[in-house]
């Protein structure tokens, strides 16, 4: 399973921290949150992209938006708006 | 199409004699730097000699607005301070915004410039035939707090709008702040500036409408910006306020902990945007002429006035002092706005001093005698600290007035490696190591660390640089991010705007032309841009910067990050250099970071006065 843990505007939005899903991928775990918080729909993951402005920083470390990188079991998925900051 | 945002002239007031005159500013003047910090910078440069003192008579405090101010544009009610600033020796500007913005631009003015030295405390009232200096035995040396202060001002000038030092400025706090209604220019020291000028307000009142070229134009782009203004770009600004930063920084290992000892923060979930949102929020404000709203108000205590908080504050006066109750945090940060002193520095030389006091490293005496409870996490304690320092009324107090830098100058022995500035102005809430972009853009800024002249952090997280390193192509981003920044500075426009605008650099000269009737370009903007960079770098050079000051505190290029996302992460000193030379060449600065003698030769007739 991989772990999607919410921050800012995304927690507020989804009423929740974290949600766990099965994904190999970045986009099928981006897919899979969509489902279930279709409050995050279309302003922060929109079909399982995500929505500019929004990134994600993969085990809290380097910061992508690329959707093909692999997700393995017990991978965090952290997602981060590009506004951080400022 | 007429002419407008510009009234063409700025007022001069000498407190010595005490005297004011109008000065023409000249067209070429206005489409080289635009306003804000760009008119701001180079006016002081013009209206100083060399190598002045910042707290003596020949120093110059230059309020400068924006050809924007006054305008329907929202968040345009901004004004820029600008001196040199006694904590660094160089260049500072700070921004604020309020309604003494547009009042000050309504006297018809596009700047005030104020030198010399009042005969005894007074306050300087502004208005469109010029400027009267006014004595104030009432509220100098009284400890009288800043709402007390403004509170009294208004009621006695009640056309006039005030901007105010605390008893940090008066006591030359060499980061203490001007206040105006309840905004800040805070850092850099401003309001010791004011402070020795024995100058406790400035009082602006205007009448004059701000001329637009173009109203139709005008109004039709601030309708739009003002919708845009409430899309998703400001969400989090709407929804959270910057209090936001603190979770996810502290996820990415990026949040400033105990003198920048860590990167995370134990206690962070106590103090969070999240859980103050969740818990405290007890309402929102905005300043003057703003759609967004991003300021958050929470309490402290029930019946007890909520508290504005903003991350900066939040992470300095909190995990940065190891510090992690949000009562606590939400005092000091209060205590700070009414004392008149920058968060960012208090809170920076608080944790330096914590760390030096732990290490044992203040000598034996009152020094070593006041620390002796002076730890990390010891919030009562940070509490009579804020209030020492601002009063300088004790030597541990007094000693920390001085700023970090200066402080361990004085300590000696291995303080000066952890001190936590670049070139004396304490860091702001980004760990340079997680965030290496913004590392080269502390190094390089020309008012020292500094996250708003500089937002090299938006590279980081954006997933175009490793950010665990600054290559040659952070130089491109940082460049890039000082140019956005020195243009929405100029415009004034609040930065908080900035990704609801998607040409940057078109919509904003599309703005200028419609309000200006100046043929402003989207390439002449640009230019603008870097030269605005170019003429705070030229003061400096003035001024005695070397190339030396373009670095970082030794502690981030010999320690690693102990934990979190960011475990093992450090400065590769080498390479940092490389990315400096990078940043220079893109600059278009010779080898060492010096303006070149032609260009600065161009620039001397544009800047004028006596430098050089
Ligand atoms: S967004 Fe915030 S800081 Fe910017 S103008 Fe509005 S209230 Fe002021």
């Amino acid at each position: 399973m991989v772990t999607i843990e919410l921050y800012g505007v995304a927690r507020l939005r989804a009423r929740r921290e974290a949600i766990e899903v099965a994904a190999r991928s970045l986009g099928e775990a981006l897919a899979a949150l969509g489902a279930a918080c279709p409050t995050l729909e279309p302003l922060i993951v929109a079909g399982g992209r995500l929505a500019p402005g929004w990134l994600v920083a993969l085990n809290g470390a380097q910061i992508t938006a690329d959707l093909e990188t692999p997700l393995g079991d017990g991978d965090v998925v952290v997602l981060v708006s590009a506004d951080a900051g400022g | 199409m007429g002419r407008g945002g510009y009234f063409e002239r700025y007022l001069r007031v000498d407190l010595g004699r005490p005297s004011a005159e109008h000065v023409p500013l000249e067209e070429a003047t206005r489409r080289a730097v635009v306003g804000g910090v760009g008119l701001g910078a180079l006016l002081l440069t013009r209206e100083t000699p060399p190598r002045f003192d910042p707290l003596g008579p020949e120093a110059a405090l230059v309020l400068a607005f924006g050809p924007l101010v006054g305008t329907p544009l929202t968040t345009s009610a901004k004004l820029a301070f600008v001196a040199k600033s006694p904590l660094t020796g160089r260049i500072s500007d700070g921004l604020s915004s309020s309604s003494f913005a547009i009042a000050g631009k309504r006297a018809g003015l596009d700047a005030i410039v104020i030198v010399g030295e009042a005969a005894e405390p007074s306050i300087v009232l502004v208005d469109e035939e010029g400027a009267e200096v006014v004595p104030c035995p009432d509220l100098w040396g009284r400890d009288v707090s800043i709402s007390e202060a403004s509170a009294r001002l208004r009621e006695a000038y009640p056309e006039h709008r005030f901007a105010v030092i605390g008893v940090a400025g008066e006591r030359l706090v060499r980061y203490a702040g001007i206040a105006n209604e309840g905004r800040h220019a805070g850092r850099g020291g401003l309001g010791a500036v004011l402070g020795a000028k024995r100058v406790k307000a400035i009082g602006v009142r205007g009448s004059r409408p701000v001329p637009l070229a173009d109203a139709e134009a005008t109004l039709r782009i601030a309708k739009d910006l003002a919708r845009r203004s409430l899309g998703p770009a400001t969400e989090k600004y709407r929804s959270l306020g910057t209090v936001a930063n603190l979770s996810t920084f502290n996820r990415l290992a990026a949040l400033p902990t105990r003198n920048f000892q860590a990167s995370t923060f134990e206690e962070a979930r106590r103090i969070e945007g999240e859980a103050l949102h969740d818990t405290r929020e007890r309402g929102r404000g905005s300043c003057k002429s703003c759609t967004i709203g991003c300021e958050h108000f929470f309490e402290v205590r029930p019946g007890e006035r909520p508290v504005k908080m903003e991350y900066e504050n939040l992470f300095a006066l909190g995990p940065l002092c190891g510090i992690g109750d949000p009562e606590v945090v939400l005092r000091a940060s209060s205590a700070c706005d009414e004392l008149g002193i920058d968060t960012i520095s208090a809170g920076g030389t608080i944790a330096f001093a914590m760390e030096c006091a732990e290490r044992g490293l203040l000598p034996a005496g009152p020094l070593a005698e006041e620390a002796r409870d002076l730890r990390f996490g010891a919030g009562e304690r940070m509490l009579v600290l804020l209030e020492d320092i601002a009063r300088r009324r004790t030597a541990l107090g007094d000693l920390l007035a001085e700023g970090s830098r200066r402080a361990a100058e004085r300590l000696g022995g291995e303080a000066p490696s952890f001190a936590p500035h670049v070139k004396g102005l304490e860091i702001p809430g980004y760990e340079p190591r997680a965030l290496q972009t913004m590392a080269l853009g502390f190094a390089v800024g020309t008012r020292g660390a500094d996250h708003n002249r500089s937002g090299a952090y938006e590279a980081d997280f954006s997933g175009k640089v490793n950010r665990f390193e600054a290559s040659e192509e952070s130089a491109a981003h940082a460049v890039a991010a000082e140019d956005r920044a020195a243009v929405m500075d100029a415009l004034i426009l609040c930065k908080f705007l900035r990704r609801a605008l998607e040409d940057f650099f078109g919509e904003s000269a599309e703005m200028l032309r419609a309000v200006t009737g100046l043929p402003f370009e989207t390439e002449e903007l640009a230019r603008a841009a870097g030269r605005i960079t170019l003429v705070r770098r030229l003061f400096n050079e003035r001024e005695g910067w070397t190339p030396a000051e373009d670095t970082l505190p030794a502690r981030f290029f010999e320690e690693k990050l102990p934990g979190g996302a960011a475990k093992g992460a450090g400065i590769d000193r080498e390479g940092f250099a490389r990315s400096i030379k990078a940043y220079h060449a893109r600059r278009g600065l010779d080898e060492r970071g010096f303006v070149p003698a032609e260009v600065a030769r161009d620039m001397a007739s544009l800047i004028g006065g006596k430098n050089r």
